[in-house]
């Protein structure tokens, strides 16, 4: 009886949830709708009559610009290698590039200032953690900058490089690495270890939770980042997804027929991180509990 | 977030080492260190200390920065009615949303706290949005809200027999839109931290309230939520942190032909003037100003939360 009343009181929150799907259906549905189903008054909820159009229509033809025939998605930009799949491809790299390399160097750093006797690193470390309330956005014009004056502007060092130095990993991996007993480094060096060997080979294999929970977080992040992209990004071809989608948008903005081909892009977009988060789900929010509680 | 500096002292000192051999072995610590310092202090510690000098500059990028001292300050705190319309937008959309999404991020793990199947799916789901392009969720929105009978806004109203709204084209129903899509896309967050928080409390604590008779609402008042502060305040500081950042709905769903602020800047926010005076008027200087108003609000925000964790654990 209890239990019952229990999921009553919870049912408005199942209704939520329902609805929080919503905006989600509503881009899959309609990146499947033939373009005069989606703008139905009142709109169809099913896609009556499915149709992969929004992504290569087979009527377009660059020569005829007719009202009802857009190009579908990976018929746009002619002038892009690969189209739509070089933003993904992009964004990929860049995504991958970032969380291997500002992991390892976070991780060398974490495991000098926890593991090593550094004159110093209380200093840095106080340094690092108070760098985090440094809103990086104060950082956007000087290292627009600099990375013009770099001659990195549209190129993958531009995106890569600045992203690395990522405090709040090292402030993540340093607590957790402090669990990791002391013991363990020290018996290495009396065996004779030198220092990276000891950080490869003995505490980077205990740091696997942390690392993992990290990449989660860095992949995600650098995968949807927009603005840093949307500033050194000039030409298409080296667009990342998310700027790739706020041009495509920009440019069809008020004509209807293009919802499809966007809402198309979207799901090619948010697909990708909903099933890797779904993978790794575990890992994903026991760093945002570790991170969250340590506050 | 600095509380967790006190450590263990070293005991790594055999006896009779000097300084200098201290010294001497701590070269490979620093040599680990350097990749991480060399950017750290080239992409951060010097960018930052740049966005202080092009502040007091007149600076279009091109020309060499003229120093014209407190100008763009003077200018931007007293006579810009542009940013007072921004920061007045920003503080009513920061307060909401922080509002609403906590309140929602703690209902919602009360509900769903448990280790059942469904209870997870419906973490999954709340959490969804965090992990998806805020682009792709941003170009979701704006065709839900489209001004056409079309949207799908405008079709539940019409379920009501109500006239179909221009929801983007309206300007005081802006900040509302905006408020809408930051609790959708944010309550899940909060919602796994609070998670984590309730499964921290020690269910001896409830034992004892139910021994004393205590109500199912009694138990909350008086155990969850003292409980559940430290979680709570990490909650709200970082989402007014997050909040005051706010950029990619503006620019996206409210975009206006001539700047990124929205029908009449009713959408206009610090991060998307900031964007505006840099990046489309190229305005450096003036962009820099804006930006260190940014870390400077950001920078109280933080400094209240160490206060407030601290004085927690002293408690």
């Amino acid at each position: 009886m209890t239990r019952l009343k229990g999921e009553l009181i919870r049912l408005p929150l199942y209704l939520a949830g329902l609805t929080m799907l919503v905006p989600f259906y509503w881009m899959a549905s309609a990146a499947f709708k033939p373009v005069p189903e989606l703008t139905r008054n009142p709109p169809s909820f099913v896609p009556g009559d499915p149709t992969l159009d929004a992504f290569h229509e087979p009527a377009w033809d660059p020569g005829v610009r007719a009202d009802q025939v857009v190009a579908g998605l990976f018929q746009r930009y002619p002038d892009v290698p690969g189209g739509f799949l070089r933003f993904m491809g992009n964004s990929l790299f860049v995504a991958a590039a970032i969380t291997v390399l500002s992991l390892l160097v976070a991780a060398l750093a974490a495991y000098a200032l926890t593991k090593m006797d550094l004159p110093g690193r209380r200093v840095i470390f106080v340094v690092v953690v108070a760098s985090m309330m440094i809103p990086w956005q104060v950082t956007l014009v000087p290292n627009y900058l600099i990375v013009r004056n770099l001659e990195w502007l549209n190129s993958y060092p531009g995106y890569i490089v600045p992203a690395l130095a990522k405090a709040f990993v090292v402030f993540f991996l340093v607590q957790y690495m402090r669990s990791i007993p002391d013991d363990l480094v020290h018996a290495a060096r009396v065996d004779g270890a030198g220092e990276f060997r000891i950080w490869w080979r003995v505490v980077m294999p205990l740091m696997r939770p942390a690392l993992a929970a990290m990449a989660i977080f860095v992949v995600l992040a650098e995968w949807n980042n927009f603005l840093w992209p949307l500033i050194i990004v000039q030409d298409d071809t080296m667009a990342n997804v998310p700027v790739a989608l706020s041009r495509l948008n920009a440019s069809n903005a008020f004509n209807p027929n293009n919802m499809a081909v966007i809402m198309a892009a979207s799901l090619l977009t948010s697909l990708p991180t909903v099933i890797f988060f779904l993978a790794f789900q575990k890992h994903f929010t026991r760093g945002i509990a570790l991170s969250g509680i340590k506050g | 977030m600095t509380t967790a500096l006190i450590e263990k002292p070293s005991t790594a000192q055999p006896a009779g080492a000097g300084k200098r051999a201290r010294w001497r072995r701590a070269v490979p610590g620093y040599v680990m260190l350097l990749p991480f310092a060399g950017l750290f202090a080239g992409f951060l510690v010097w960018p930052l200390l740049n966005a202080l000098y092009f502040a007091f500059t007149d600076f279009n990028g091109v020309r060499p920065p003229s120093w014209v001292g407190l100008e763009n300050f003077r200018r931007l705190w007293f006579e810009d009615p542009r940013f007072r319309t921004g920061l007045v937008n920003s503080l009513i959309y920061v307060s909401c949303t922080v509002t609403l999404t906590t309140a929602a991020a703690l209902a919602l793990a009360l509900a769903f706290r448990g280790t059942s199947w469904r209870d997870r799916v419906l973490r999954t789901i709340f959490f969804l949005p965090s992990v998806t392009s805020t682009i792709a969720v941003m170009l979701i929105w704006r065709w839900i809200f489209s001004g056409e009978r079309f949207g799908l806004a405008n079709t539940v109203l019409s379920w009501f027999g109500a006239d179909p709204v221009s929801w983007l084209s309206t300007p005081h129903w802006t900040i509302p839109l905006l408020v809408v899509m930051a609790v959708w896309g944010g309550c899940g967050y909060g919602m796994v931290i609070f998670v984590s928080g309730l499964n921290a409390i020690p269910e001896e604590l409830y034992e004892a309230g139910r021994l004393d008779g205590a109500s199912a609402w009694q138990q909350f008042c008086y155990i969850t939520l003292p409980q559940l502060k430290p979680v709570t305040t990490y909650v709200v500081i970082t989402g007014l942190i997050g909040a005051f950042q706010v950029f990619e709905a503006v620019y996206i769903v409210f975009r206006a032909v001539s700047s990124v602020g929205g029908v009449q800047d009713s959408g206009l926010m610090l991060v998307p003037y900031l964007y505006d005076m840099g990046f489309t008027k190229f305005q450096l200087g003036y962009a820099s100003a804006i930006a260190w108003t940014l870390f400077l609000i950001i920078f109280v925000i933080s400094m209240i939360q160490l206060r407030v964790t601290r004085a927690l654990r002293e408690l």
